[in-house]
């Protein structure tokens, strides 16, 4: 067991002990290093002004890197890892990184409080090479707020620095190496007293590992990407007693493709399962692109996003339409459940004390199912859903055989529509069948008007999204142009 | 001292420059108000009250003071002694009444009223012990619903300084419209918006062992800060600096003092230490905002749109306490021709904290109702929207009776007509389509007053050649800093990284606050000034040395350039600049200059900015989504002294129209009396995504009244108009006319 956090800060090395292990990232770095070019500019993971990189070995004598918000990440995240800001691009001599020098070229940078923010996130994509034209910049910097330039010198900034030339083989292995150096491979256990009394935190390296703390500790709060949890601190201000960090598992963070299905385990984040997703149906992937912003997909995961028990989480209403199944593991007790079973009321889910969730299967679409998935958000990006509808539509000799018709932000848990799965069966796949299960969906939801989006205004929607399904899936039907996830595509 | 920007590049006035604060921001080297330290510092963190009117009737505050590491917990029943009267509160852009005075006494005059000060040894232990302040209340009723209390509006009887009431009506509008045979009446308004600049409001106040202190505010005028915190502390003004070297954003929400600021400085003062106070995001939801304000436009024409009456009423909200106004009707008087016009404007209390000034304050309400009703009136008589603006151009200010100092709109018309291609546009709604979405094309015109304010500014020379031009004024992120450099650069033929700007710092030569766009036309005005004197004063040295070539010329025989001063008919003759301060057996010259409005073109004269605007909307209908795809922005303001900096302000601009035209608003639950998105995840301001093709053209415009160099200013054009040709496009495309903003999803779906 490790008692110190270690990591490179820059490429000075540093050892945290004795700290609350809910300090985040940003408090880290603007406080106890005084280092303030990192900015808070909600403490929230909305408006991107904190992102940090952070670079890891990738096992192969390479580097694995990822902006995040450093406000909501909390200082474990930093084991064994270099920590990168603002401060560290310039060279020795002062010269700007090229891609800081783009900013102030194209006056991308007004008042300049998100312009750190921005510096980051661009520099991330150019070191890994992420963006090459125009709508993949704006894509990669969805995240990143400013009140001030109106985005358009910032972008600009990002393709005129493409170019520069990046570090090359040799850095990036030394680097590698001294990371490698500093990993150590064993449970981190931190141990800190506060004002409000003692917080854990603990960091395991196997399943067997996590199944036995976790059911040691069932009150203890499981931690992924820290994408909801890290708001419980710098919004709520709860004080956590005891934390288990589940990404440290090489068995969670994997993907697993066998052949009819794809088992993504708890603790893969979105951006690592985006190309398995996009794979089992484009949808998927469009829809994670729209899901939060880089920043976000880079610490959040699949496993977070279905336990949290999110009524507008993007990702339930879609992978109950594909039929997906949840792996849960308690002890040594595994048991699996069909996912849609899995939210038993606002709140509340299938979940005892103890024990957590390994993995979801996702079984991959066959030729003759039809699949849709639509996310309606009052701000195109960077916005949680109003409305999140995913379809899969199977049709055998001509006939309507199945439907699994799931949905967000229309009940207090991701639900289908059995009603309307039910005024589809055994019809011809086209508008009426469609129109009879828009009709048949005001039995299904009774929805809630909220700042989102009104009452009204999401059965409707619900509604058209099926006659749109059915219209850009009819043999003969209207030519549609455009996806509805790519309506508002900038 | 505050940082300062290091300069570079090597351009001039009118030419696009670099920001030469850049460098700075882009590295993390540019600090602001919460990131300055001291060895004695300690944190101080905000408890907001909950209810929205009443009393305290209790607070507790044991819990918190026994976190280690807490020092003091403020609350009224404990602040120490600050000043009585109300009117020492008063700050320079404060309208008439009486300002809030933190921790004053028990009463709650609006939900996320502070309530106590929690100071402690760590942020953590101050945000932490925060949370166990609490706070019993004798609630009143409180009314926060416009709608509920605009029956009792009334006429302010005390007008706001530098705010022009409504002109007296002219004709007999209401006759006029009467019997006019083309008609609209509508009402219009605009939801409740806060600035939200990215940078949260912080102040730290630095106290040393004297007791002198240096505050680090976040505020867009550091002399107002001081003024205010010598008044309210009684201080002395020698012992108070504030600095706002670097400002993350303000939109006009750092014009006045916010609460963070008097707490700050009064704990410091208390304990003797320093302190820092910063706020968090939500807490910027219980500072001020643009207030609600609900227009009844009524306009009259003949039969082919010549305006004959036009009537404008508006009724907004503001505090119990203070009458804040800002100029929302008077625009429908100015911008076109008609001798029939009655104008009104009226406040409505409500219990929630004195609006402010928001960008483009008041036009960007009143234009937007003008602009949408003049869209809806096109229609109603039959006649393209931009022939209705040529066929009412007013050539002359009808309000006052004055001309304009300049107003080249007929070029952004055409200009920007042109560019976008307006006269392909087929005038019926719902007549454009692009595969399953509708398109909708809408334009709108946009106007700012352009003016000067009083500033003073110091140039001053060093023995080396270096040139400080330095004021009080501020920089924004509007690019104070740059065109401060430009303009001594330009003054003295130097290359500009021999130029240093100062600002942000209260011991600077008198700037007003940095707002309503005047900063930079002020400013460089009286940068000149200061270079002109300065290089006189460095004349008549240079005279007296030692075989001096200038012995037989005037002032007007020599030039400034390359660091050097020559004989205009001969080169050749010249000695360096420093070499001048050197002979004086000085390190370095300096001379104060100042730019003031000039009272007799005022007598004549009106000055304002223009623009015409141009919007593609598409609209799925199934959905309500709204993309606005293109807007070309023409403007005419005067000279542009930095068009890479100009553009991006009216980019800027644009881009916060199209957060309020489709996506801003602050939402109230009038049963709690309290702001409900107090956050960037529900209180939405545009991501890129949202923002696609913005073209925009500055058209010439030649104008020698408004300020010495000719400037207008840009900071707020770009957002005047802009929502009406938004929802002016939304109309066009859907047939649907949406009179509230913002239009979301649900509205066009409705
Ligand atoms: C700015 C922002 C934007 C967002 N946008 C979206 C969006 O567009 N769509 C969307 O759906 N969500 C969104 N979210 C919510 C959130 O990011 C996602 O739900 C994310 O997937 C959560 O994953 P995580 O790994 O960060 O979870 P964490 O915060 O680490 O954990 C979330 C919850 O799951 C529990 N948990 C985690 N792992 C396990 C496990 N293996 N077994 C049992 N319980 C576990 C935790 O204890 C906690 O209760 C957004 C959040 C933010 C801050
Ligand atoms: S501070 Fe806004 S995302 Fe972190
Ligand atoms: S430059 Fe001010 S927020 Fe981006």
């Amino acid at each position: 067991m490790s008692d110190a956090i270690r990591f490179l800060l820059g490429d000075r090395e540093r050892v945290l002990r004795d700290v609350p292990p809910t300090l985040t990232v940003l408090e880290y770095l603007r406080r106890h290093e005084r280092r303030t070019g990192t900015k808070e500019g909600c403490a929230e993971g909305d408006c991107g002004a904190c992102t940090v990189v952070l670079q890891e070995p990738d096992g192969q004598g390479g580097l694995r890197r990822r902006a995040v918000n450093s406000c909501i990440q909390f200082v474990a995240v930093l084991d064994g890892r270099q920590l990168l800001t603002v401060e560290d691009l310039k060279a020795a001599d002062g010269t700007l990184h090229p891609v800081q020098q783009a900013i102030v070229d194209r006056h991308g940078s007004q008042c300049g409080f998100c312009t750190p923010g921005f510096v980051m996130q661009l520099y991330s994509g150019w070191l890994g090479q992420d963006y090459s034209e125009r709508p993949e910049v704006k894509n990669w910097i969805a995240g990143n707020l400013c009140r001030c330039t109106g985005y358009g010198p910032i972008i600009d900034a990002g393709l005129a620095a493409l170019d520069a030339e990046r570090p090359g083989t040799a850095e990036t292995t030394a680097l590698a190496e001294r990371l490698e150096a500093l990993g150590h491979g064993e449970m981190l256990h931190l141990a800190h007293d506060g004002p409000h009394g003692r917080q854990e935190w603990f960091a395991p390296r196997s399943v067997d590992e996590l199944a036995a703390i976790y059911l040691a500790h069932p009150d203890a709060v499981l931690v992924a990407g820290a994408t909801d949890v890290g708001l419980w601190v710098t919004k709520q201000h709860r004080h956590l007693a005891t934390l288990i960090d589940v990404t440290r598992i090489p068995e969670l963070a994997a993907l697993r493709d066998t052949g009819n299905e794809l088992a993504i385990g708890a603790g893969v984040t979105h951006s690592a399962a985006m190309e398995a997703l996009s794979a089992l149906h484009p949808d998927l992937g469009k829809l994670l692109t729209r899901f939060a912003a880089v920043q976000i997909r880079n610490a959040g995961t699949v496993g977070g996003n279905i336990a949290n028990g999110s009524p507008i989480g993007d990702l339930p209403p879609a992978l109950i339409a594909l039929d997906a199944r949840l792996q849960l593991r308690k002890g040594r007790e595994q048991r699996e459940i069909a996912l849609e079973n899995f939210f038993v009321a606002y709140g509340n889910q299938d979940r005892a004390p103890g024990e957590f969730v390994e993995s979801v299967t996702v079984p991959k679409l066959r030729p003759n199912t039809r699949f849709a998935c639509y996310k309606l958000s009052k701000r195109f990006d960077s916005d949680i859903s109003a409305v999140m509808a995913a379809f899969s539509v199977t049709v055998e000799a001509g006939r309507i055989a199945s439907a699994r018709l799931a949905f967000g932000g229309m009940a207090a848990t991701p639900k289908r529509a059995k009603a309307a799965e039910t005024a589809l069966m055994g019809s011809a796949f086209g508008l009426e069948a469609f129109e009879a299960a828009a009709v048949a969906l005001a039995e299904d939801f009774q929805p809630l008007t909220d700042m989102r989006a009104s009452a009204q205004y999401r059965l409707l929607a619900a509604q058209n999204l099926l006659r749109r399904f059915a219209l850009e899936n009819a043999p003969a039907g209207r030519p549609v142009a455009t996806r509805v996830l790519e309506i508002a595509h900038g | 001292m505050a940082d300062t920007a290091t300069l570079i590049g090597r351009p001039s006035i009118g030419q696009p420059t670099r920001r030469v604060d850049g460098p700075l921001k882009v590295s993390g080297g540019a600090r602001y108000a919460g990131e300055y330290f001291a060895d004695d510092l300690l944190h101080g963190y905000v408890v907001s009250g909950s209810i929205a009117k009443g009393r305290i009737l209790s607070i507790d505050t044991s819990a918190a003071m026994a976190i280690p590491g807490v020092v003091e917990v403020f609350t009224h029943e404990n602040r120490p002694r600050t000043a009585w009267f109300d009117s020492k509160y008063q700050d320079q852009v404060a309208p008439p009444g009486s300002p809030f005075r933190p921790l004053y006494g028990d009463g709650i005059l609006y939900s996320g009223q502070p309530i106590a000060l929690v100071v402690a040894e760590s942020f953590e232990a101050a945000r932490d012990a925060a949370a166990l302040v609490k706070a019993t209340y004798a609630p009143e009723e409180h009314i926060t619903d416009l709608d509920a209390v605009k029956g009792q509006s009334y006429v302010p009887p005390k007008k706001r300084s530098g705010i022009a009431p409504p002109p007296e009506p002219r004709g007999d509008a209401e006759a006029a419209f009467a019997k006019a045979p083309v008609k609209v009446h509508e009402t219009y308004r605009v939801a409740v918006e806060h600035h939200n600049p990215m940078e949260p409001f912080a102040t730290t106040v630095v106290r040393d062992a004297g007791g002198k202190l240096t505050i680090y505010d976040k505020t867009q005028g550091s002399q107002n800060a001081q003024a205010y915190v010598t008044g309210v502390f009684g201080l002395n003004q020698s012992d108070v600096t504030v600095v706002n070297a670097f400002v993350g954003g303000a939109f006009g929400i750092g014009l006045r003092p916010q609460h963070q600021l008097f707490l700050a400085v009064m704990a410091a003062q208390a304990l003797e230490r320093s302190v820092r106070v910063v706020l968090t995001r939500d807490q910027m939801f219980t500072l001020s905002y643009r207030p609600e304000t609900i227009q009844t436009l009524s306009l009259g024409s003949a039969p082919g749109g010549k305006l004959d009456a036009i009537m404008h009423h508006a009724v907004a909200g503001t505090s119990h306490f203070e009458d804040y106004q800002e100029v929302v009707v008077n625009w429908a008087g100015l911008l076109y021709g008609c001798d029939n016009v009655k104008l009104s404007y009226e406040l409505a209390k409500i219990d929630t904290y004195t609006p402010s000034d928001m960008r483009a304050p008041g036009a960007t309400l009143g234009v937007f109702a003008l602009e949408s009703a003049m869209d809806e009136l096109a229609y109603a008589a039959g006649v393209d929207p931009l022939q209705l603006r040529l066929t009412n151009y007013a050539d002359f200010d009808q309000n006052e009776d004055k001309k304009f100092t300049s107003k080249a709109l007929i070029s952004c018309y055409e200009q920007g007509a042109e560019r976008f291609g307006w006269s392909k546009r087929s005038a019926e709604p719902r007549s454009m389509r692009d595969g399953h979405e509708l398109v909708g094309w809408g334009m709108a015109t946009g106007v700012w007053e352009a003016k000067i304010n009083k500033t003073a500014a110091r140039a001053s020379l060093t023995e080396t050649g270096h040139l400080e031009v330095s004021s009080a004024t501020s920089d924004i992120g509007t690019g104070t800093y740059t065109v401060m450099a430009l303009t001594g650069a330009d003054a003295f033929g130097l290359p500009i990284e021999h130029v240093t700007a100062r600002l942000g710092d209260s011991s600077l030569p008198t700037a007003p606050v940095e707002g309503g766009s005047w900063a930079a036309a002020s400013t460089s005005s009286a940068v000149v000034d200061a270079c002109d004197k300065l290089k006189q004063a460095l004349f008549k040295q240079a005279q007296s040395m030692p075989d001096s070539p200038f012995g037989n010329v005037d002032f007007d025989g020599v030039a400034f350039r390359d660091g050097r001063m020559m004989l205009a008919a001969d080169e050749g003759s010249s000695v360096k600049l420093g070499e001048i301060v050197r002979s004086a057996r000085q390190h370095r010259m300096e001379a104060e200059g100042s730019a003031a409005p000039d009272s007799a073109t005022q007598k004549e004269y009106v000055s304002y900015t223009h623009s015409a605007i141009f919007v593609e909307v598409k609209v799925d209908e199934e959905l309500g989504v709204v993309r606005v795809t293109r807007i070309v922005n023409a403007v005419a303001a005067g000279k542009i002294l930095n068009p890479k900096a100009a553009r991006s302000q009216i980019l800027g601009g644009v881009v916060m129209a199209m957060g309020a035209a489709l996506e801003e608003e602050t939402f109230a639950d009038h049963n709690l009396g309290r702001f409900m998105n107090h956050n960037f995840a529900e209180y939405h301001v545009p991501v890129n995504a949202d923002v696609q093709d913005i073209d925009v053209i500055f058209v010439e415009e030649p104008d020698d009244k408004t300020s010495p160099i000719g400037a207008k200013g840009i900071g707020e054009i770009g957002i005047v108009g802009t929502t009406a040709a938004i929802a002016n496009a939304v109309y066009h495309a859907t047939g649907k006319r949406i009179r509230d903003l913002p239009i979301t999803i649900d509205k066009i779906l409705a």
